[in-house]
């Protein structure tokens, strides 16, 4: 019998999305560092903006400002980074409400170990130092008074 | 409604890392399926089937596992890029139509080929999750700090899940993971992402699993103990966690009501519970109480098979009624970040 | 990936993202059978105990009857056939392309096979001098030379191409259930 052989093959994709006035004007708003939400008919501010309301169905067009700091409603400690991750180094994955919103973002948080994060603490935008008008705009998220 | 009733499963057990192809591995799943059933391939009236191309990095590799199913020459058939217990969905809306008896559900997932860590990246939104790679661990993690911090969980009760999953394989052959240990042992087992520990997460499956449906008296000539769909329904919820109420499902509540599980009490519920805090979640949503015992094979914590572990739980709840006596048993399958889809499919023997 | 937008000024309207995914197949236990055969130059199929039908490259069942096949149902198929469909592709020069000239890929119903094998290499004929019935021979690369394709979806490297055997065309009714 000989031994087990192997195939390795790396398959590829290039996309290029349209991201119409919602995202779009999200994403322009973090190229220019300010972060904005969308604004349904109930007044319930969503960030990062949804083009609908969750609750009803509804579209929703208005974009508002929110805060760039907020509130870590959820996390998660990554001891082993994987190697596509936002960081390189251990990090915390958090759902952040953001001063002035009422949903949560996802993203990482840069923090020096599991004991500095907790559900509650303050925590603000980093932003990259290159912005093209993407969710990695905000590099991610670090501990307020940092 | 017309009744339609599963008369038949069939599964490939765990394979780790198979070097087969995965129309080998479906062929003879199919063929024990269709042989339990006491049917010929000719009577299948539409098949229906569950993969994903992206698993094991094959275009169209959906099209080459229709060869195991014989589809020339050419058959009625559709697919879901879903867990095959959305196939069954579709193959149980197809019998409504009443001008077919018999139908196929089946699905297959060879995951060891790629990462899924990355791969399940892919089901994420493309704006907000995708670029941060944001894996289905880390997310399932999210949601479990959720449940903790909301008091509706502890690590330990966790750790409770992960056991009692490993011990209810030991009687399933086809299981993957199983073993005599104890929530101390899984408590003590390292973190993958915390909170989440090695044993809250699933293990890497490849497989395939299938279902024979045939509606109304057939199905009582074909099968002794025919276990007819009471109800089966699927809801979803919006796809960005942040917008969600991570410690509750509402989509698996409302599933669970458009499929009557509450109309009579549940004896067995086989629970597509990817992660051990899922089950604690979906025993809420689905309103199961104590008494209802969740998946005596040891669920998608002792065998994961992608695409196909949702159609195995609709399986197991099926062979509960065959082979096990019980009168009333439910299925239940999963989809998305963090339970962001649900099925449920109530099951029900004549006796 | 990398996430990149297409306008550094104005709305951002578009994103580009390259998705890389990797990939590990082990090989399949039929496809490496075949490609170790093919080392030897030996091409082989397997044929249906229930149909009689003979498949190349073996798929390991047929797909018709949904019957399994194994080393025991091989057969040995000729390196000599027939193109039932070819075409002649002009090549894109984008990054990577390595064709530089016109060049044809045809469907060849190999002598003793059932179906046809694909996309394979013409050779030592002129493009408007192909026509379906032309009967080839195979040209082998050189011994150690000989790769399989680990996936089973052909042949690999072991034959460099086909080329015109003089002899007359096969009639129409040798290839008329075999064009697509």
């Amino acid at each position: 019998m000989p031994p087990d052989t192997e195939t390795t093959f790396t398959m590829e994709l290039m996309y290029r999305r349209s991201l119409g006035p919602v995202v779009g004007g999200f994403f322009t708003g973090l190229r220019d560092q300010r972060v904005l939400a969308s604004r349904t008919a109930e007044g319930r501010v969503i960030c990062p903006p949804l083009e609908y309301d969750p609750e009803t169905g509804d579209g929703v067009d208005e974009l508002v400002e929110v805060g760039a700091a907020g509130e870590v409603t959820a996390w998660a400690w990554v001891a082993e980074p994987r190697r596509k991750h936002p960081l390189d180094r251990p990090f915390a994955w958090v759902l952040v409400r953001l001063d002035g919103a009422d949903t949560a973002m996802v993203h990482a948080l840069d923090a020096e170990g599991p004991d500095a994060v907790r559900t509650g603490m303050r925590v603000r935008v980093r932003w990259a130092e290159e912005r093209t008008g993407t969710i990695t705009d905000i590099a991610c998220f670090e501990p307020e008074g940092t | 409604m017309r009744d339609v009733a599963i008369v038949s499963f069939a599964q490939s057990g765990s394979l780790v890392g198979t070097d087969l192809s995965e129309t080998q591995v479906i062929l003879p799943v199919i063929t024990e399926a269709v042989e339990r059933a006491g049917i010929e391939r000719s009577d299948i009236g539409f098949t229906c089937s569950g993969s994903a191309d992206y698993l094991s990095g094959t275009p169209f590799a959906f099209v080459a596992n229709l060869e195991a199913v014989g589809a020339w020459p050419p058959i009625s058939e559709s697919h879901v890029d879903m867990d095959g217990a959305w196939a069954l969905y579709e193959a149980w809306v197809r019998l409504q139509h009443g001008d077919v008896d018999v139908a196929l559900a089946f699905s297959s997932g060879i995951s060891s080929r790629s990462d899924l860590g990355e791969v399940l990246c892919l089901q994420n939104d493309p704006y907000y999750l995708l670029p941060l790679w944001a894996d289905h661990v880390s997310l399932a993690a999210l949601q479990a700090r959720a449940l903790i911090d909301a008091g509706l969980a502890t690590e330990a009760d966790l750790a409770e899940v992960a056991a009692r999953s490993r011990r209810a394989a030991r009687d399933n052959p086809h299981a993957q993971v199983s073993g005599d240990v104890t929530a101390a042992d899984m408590a003590a087992k390292p973190e993958v992402v915390a909170p989440l520990r090695a044993g809250d997460v699933p293990p890497v499956t490849d497989g395939a699993a299938a279902v024979i449906l045939v509606a109304g008296d057939r199905a009582r000539d074909l099968c002794e103990n025919p276990a007819w769909i009471r109800g089966i329904e699927h809801r979803s919820d919006p796809h960005y966690l942040g917008v969600r109420d991570l410690t509750r499902s509402t989509s698996a509540r409302l599933a669970a009501e458009a499929a009557g599980v509450g109309d009579a009490p549940i004896e067995v519920a086989e629970l597509a519970a990817t992660f051990s805090h899922e089950e604690i979640v979906l025993r809420q949503a689905l309103g199961l109480g104590d008494d209802v015992e969740v998946n005596p094979s040891g669920g998608p914590l002792a065998s994961n098979p992608m695409m196909v572990s949702g159609l195995i739980r609709i399986g197991e709840a099926f062979r509960q009624i065959d082979e096990g006596g019980r009168h009333r048993t439910l299925g239940h399958a999963t989809s998305g970040p963090c339970l962001q889809q649900n099925l449920v499919c109530v099951l029900e023997g004549d006796s | 990936m990398t996430p990149d937008t297409e306008t550094d000024e104005g709305d951002v309207r578009f994103v580009r993202q390259l998705i890389g995914l990797d990939y590990a197949v082990r090989t399949n236990p039929v496809a490496r059978a075949f490609g170790e055969a093919l080392a030897e130059g030996r091409i082989t199929g397997h044929r249906c105990p229930s149909c009689g039908l003979v498949y190349v490259p073996p798929k390991g069942f047929c797909p018709i009857c949904t019957v399994p096949t194994g080393s025991e149902h091989e057969v040995a198929i000729a390196d000599r056939g027939i193109v039932t469909s070819w075409t002649v592709l002009t090549p894109i020069q984008y990054a990577g392309q390595e064709e530089r000239e016109d060049y044809a890929l045809a469907s060849l119903l190999l002598e003793g096979a059932d179906g046809t094998v694909g996309q394979q290499r013409l050779v030592e004929v002129a493009l408007d001098e192909i026509r379906m019935g032309l009967r080839v021979e195979a040209v082998w690369a050189p011994e150690g030379e000989r790769e399989p394709d680990d996936r089973g979806y052909g042949l690999g490297t072991a034959i460099t191409g086909w080329r015109p055997t003089g002899e007359p065309d096969a009639p129409a009714d040798a290839y008329r259930e075999h064009v697509l």
